[in-house]
């Protein structure tokens, strides 16, 4: 039984993950091996990546602020730089990480630390960025920050300042993904203070230490294991994510290179090396911080000593400027990155959104969507594939959780735990791009597996899905199992119960509510899934999963097809919130957020 | 060298009395012991010394200065804590160091006082290992050495020993002790091992819900318990219940019930009075097989069970429908069943008057 469970996870895996992923690095090696060798040009190479003025500049084609004046009116746009699509990215996701751990480290500190009026409120409003609103929210922050945006009529007109603002390319990108990743930041860093022993911070005070310098010494580097962490994530997330850039028209970043070179294999029906020479870029800096991340981690996972003692955590009443601070600073920041979640929702029940705010109350959107043949097969495909694709997790996760806390094999534990969390830093876009590549090609090619075939691409979604949102489900259900002690199970292996047997009524039964979580934490992810669904998932139109046809009607020019998209996302973000509901009030934890 | 004084403090968590007018006078150089069970309030009397908690009434002295309000980082106190609290970020040194480098003492100075701190915890050579590459005995070392090293007002001692196998909690007593002594240095030490509080305490002061019950030296508490609580709390002392039938000015004589009478010694100012409910306390090593010159009662009863413990052997005696406790020679043979006889100096009975069921500490 454990030996089937092993063989199941390493083969879905090796399949579903490694094996897309090494032909996606090998193609445009072969192709510069065989013009190191030959001298002849046969596809695209890393030769080519490195010397191809797209991808890198040393100079910006862009003065990254515009100053204009229109009238009596100052007229400032924030554009950024453009680098090209290797320096943009890097530019961008170390700003983005930046900001966003900056902004996560004051609020956890002031939620981990302090206790005060409103302090559940504000944790709330933490999680609003976390609502799953694809794409909608990019173009929301976009409306605000232009011109004619709510920001500027505020300055101009309410205020009567001759002063107007827009927030265009890189910069809108940054403000975007900023106000949508912080809290990631904030809950690792969060979870990490929470579980610092108080005597270590006790003890420090006690020799003297206070202020900032018991928060430097002290509770700043034992925090640093969640920071890490969310830091990474951030990071990995900044690089693949596609609505801003296509929000903003920012087209000189790796995701949307690798998105729009796939949605061009559609048309001529094969994916060149360009595709796996970008992938390949975007797979090593994801991989290089997966792994960095892990030693440093691992190696800094302090075991909190608690060895008896006392543990209630250190809050203490912040004085009259700390009170000033959260009340007028860090509250209203973090209000204002819960916008474009409020915003989805106003626009979804809004009639029309031609001036600075949406204007009018309708429900029409609600009930368009719901006839719309599109919206409706975008809606049942994305829950059939989501389905499906939980069924599969399921087992996948419960093999891998089982086997990497139970398997006696230590370096075995280690193999499955590393590839069954390394979705969660493996982008998307690498994913997408290396099942185009393996499965439109040779051995593959033109069978069920093959997105370009007349079966269409979504067997492959389905899969996808499962390898990309299993960690969800699998860190809930290892979780559960380090709970269940082992003694358990030798007993009822003791008394004559084989390996499954044991797992059906042991392991299963006392499982059930981690598993029943971690399934419901997939589906949802599942739906709201957006690099593969609008890459392989778009091939083929009648397959088209749901977060496809939302980007269909924001980029397509459609009547209202803000509000529309608005209104699809309204469903996802209440599903979303259900699931979390349920999930919390079974496990009565924040799995559901966490780490992503 | 330092004198702390408790005067009147309270503290509530809640409902509950953590501590309820405790009055405490802890000399120079004096290692005080606080001792009681678990939830009695002696730690968090230790926090509200250390400045982590604030009292809701009371006042604490360092010497003539009230620091009752004084921050924790401003009273010159160091602690070591249940769990040490080492910081597994920073090496030996950098957790020894911490203190003198918030004093902003100058590079060099730091480095030869925290070689000489852990010469005298016989830790030289283990500065650069990280805490958690040492095992619990250098652990406890370095969390009294960091305490230590910065010549702290007031020593405080949460349970420092409890994480600790027997063995090594005996040797380390000795050497807190030994340490102690010669950096004569006040200390107040927590601990619910009465055996660690006798044998390292100038004082010690036991607790319950709160308040302190008896404060003195450990012969004083061990040989004069106050109470029953103290009677029972320290050693393992056998009780029986009982009537007094005549009260004169040191002794009284209580009936245990069965026309068995036993003459015990007045504890205190007592209240106690013909006719009043008593309880006797008597520590089995106290019984006697052979009558003693002193004098004594004679206590006949039915061995119900005996137990070889080596050095000696518990007998469980059946006395007026009372349990007994009973240590006698290891090498007299006793069965169950047996009636056996037992004298006990009328010195070493104490009587009490009987209190509310909750004082009495439930004897294995």
């Amino acid at each position: 039984m454990l030996v089937f469970m092993i063989i199941f996870a390493l083969v879905m895996f090796s399949l579903f993950l490694i094996l897309p992923l090494v032909e996606t690095i090998l193609l445009p090696i072969t192709f510069t091996i065989e013009r190191l060798v030959s001298g002849v040009k046969t596809g695209y190479s890393l030769i080519e990546l490195f010397s191809d003025p797209r991808l890198f500049r040393t100079y910006s084609t862009t003065e990254p602020v515009i100053v204009a004046q229109i009238g009596n009116t100052t007229l400032v746009n924030f554009i950024g730089w453009d680098f090209g699509v290797i320096p943009n990215t890097l530019i961008i996701a170390s700003i983005v990480t930046s900001i966003t751990t900056l902004l996560g480290l004051v609020v956890a500190f002031v939620m981990a630390r302090y206790e005060f009026r409103g302090k559940l409120i504000m944790r709330v409003i933490a999680y609003i960025p976390l609502l799953m609103t694809p794409f909608v929210n990019a173009y929301v922050i976009k409306k605000l920050f232009s011109f004619d945006g709510l920001f500027s009529y505020i300055i101009n007109t309410v205020l009567g300042i001759p002063l107007k603002i827009n927030v265009d390319r890189m910069f809108g990108v940054i403000l975007t993904q900023s106000m949508a990743f912080w809290p990631i930041i904030y809950l690792n860093i969060y979870s990490s203070m929470m579980m610092i022993d108080p005597s270590l911070e006790e003890q420090a005070e006690n020799l003297g230490a206070k202020g900032f310098k018991l928060f430097r010494s002290i509770t700043l580097p034992l925090s640093l294991p969640g920071l890490a962490a969310g830091a990474a994530v951030v990071f990995i997330f900044s690089m693949e994510d596609l609505g801003g850039p296509i929000a903003y028209g920012f087209h000189d970043v790796l995701s949307y290179s690798i998105y729009s070179n796939i949605k061009a294999a559609q048309n001529i029906g094969e994916v060149g090396a360009y595709v796996g020479a970008l992938a390949i870029v975007l797979l090593a800096l994801a991989l290089s911080i997966f792994f960095g991340i892990k030693k440093y981690v691992s190696l800094k996972q302090y075991a909190m000593l608690s060895r008896g003692g006392r543990w209630m955590p250190r809050v203490r009443k912040p004085g009259l400027v700390g009170s000033l601070i959260i009340y007028l600073v860090i509250l209203p920041i973090m209000l204002f990155t819960a916008m474009p979640q409020i915003g989805v929702f106003v626009t979804a029940f809004s009639v029309r959104w031609s001036r600075a705010y949406p204007e009018g109350f309708t429900l029409d959107h609600f009930a368009n969507i719901l006839v719309n043949p599109e919206v409706l097969s975008g809606l049942t495909n994305s829950l059939r594939y989501a389905a499906m694709a939980t069924a599969l997790i399921i087992v996948l996760s419960l093999s891998s959780a089982y086997v990497a806390a139970r398997s006696k094999l230590h370096t075995l534990n280690e193999v499955i735990d590393l590839i069954s969390t390394s979705p969660l830093a493996i982008p998307g876009l690498a994913i997408a791009s290396g099942y185009i590549i393996m499965f439109t090609s040779g051995l593959f090619k033109d069978t069920f597996l093959d997105p370009l075939s007349s079966y269409g691409p979504w067997l492959l979604v389905v899969l996808a899905y499962t390898i990309r949102r299993s960690p969800f489900a699998t860190r809930v259900i290892y979780a559960g199992l380090q709970q269940i002690h082992v003694a358990y199970e030798e007993a009822a292996m003791n008394l004559g119960a084989s390996r499954l047997r044991t797992l059906a009524t042991i392991i299963v039964p006392l499982l059930g509510l981690n598993v029943l979580s971690g399934a419901l934490l997939a589906f949802v992810y599942s739906v709201a899934e957006t690099s593969v669904s609008v890459t392989i998932g778009a091939v083929a139109a009648g397959q088209k999963p749901l977060t496809a046809v939302m980007l269909d009607f924001l980029t397509g020019g459609r009547l209202a097809g803000l509000q529309l998209a608005a209104a699809m996302a309204v469903l996802i973000v209440v599903t979303q919130l259900l699931i979390i509901l349920v999930t919390n009030i079974f496990l009565k934890q924040r799995y559901a957020f966490i780490g992503v | 060298m330092t004198r702390v004084s408790l005067s009147k403090v309270s503290k509530k968590f809640g409902n509950v009395f953590a501590a309820r007018d405790v009055e405490l006078s802890i000399s120079k150089g004096e290692l005080f012991t606080l001792l009681g069970p678990s939830g009695c309030g002696k730690t968090t009397t230790l926090r509200i010394i250390a400045g982590f908690e604030y009292p809701d009434s009371g006042q604490v002295f360092f010497d003539e200065e009230d620091v009752t309000y004084t921050k924790p980082y401003e009273r010159g106190t160091a602690m070591v804590f249940q769990n040490y609290a080492l910081w597994p970020h920073m090496s030996v040194f950098d957790n020894i160091a911490y203190g003198l480098k918030i004093k902003k003492l100058p590079k060099e100075e730091i480095r030869k006082k925290v070689l000489e701190v852990l010469d005298l915890v016989g830790l030289r050579g283990l500065e650069s290992r990280y805490p958690l590459q040492l095992s619990g005995g250098q652990q406890q070392r370095v969390a009294l050495a960091r305490a230590l090293v910065v010549e702290p007002r007031v020593l405080l001692l949460d349970e420092p020993l409890s994480n600790l196998d027997a063995k090594l909690r005996v040797r380390m007593r000795e050497e807190i002790r030994k340490i102690q002594r010669t950096l004569s240095i006040t200390t107040i030490y927590v601990t619910h091992d009465q055996e660690e509080a006798m044998s390292i305490s100038d004082r010690v002061a036991i607790m319950n819900q709160g308040k302190i019950l008896q404060v003195g030296t450990p012969q004083d508490i061990y040989f004069r318990p106050k109470n029953t609580f103290v009677a029972t709390f320290i050693g393992k002392s056998t009780l029986l219940q009982g009537t007094v039938v005549r009260k004169d000015a040191d002794n009284v004589l209580v009936d245990i019930g069965s026309e068995i009478r036993v003459l015990g010694k007045l504890t205190g100012d007592s209240p106690l009075k013909e006719g009043s409910r008593a309880i006797l306390v008597i520590k089995p090593e106290d019984f006697l097989v052979e009558p003693p010159q002193e004098p004594h009662n004679v206590i006949e009863g039915v061995v119900e069970f005996s137990m070889f413990l080596g050095s000696f052997t518990q007998l469980r005696m059946s006395v007026a429908n009372q349990n007994l406790k009973v240590f006698v020679d290891p090498k007299k043979e006793v069965k169950p069943g047996d009636r056996f006889v037992v004298y006990v100096k009328i010195d070493d009975v104490l009587v009490f008057p009987r209190e509310s069921e909750g004082e009495v500490l439930e004897v294995a």
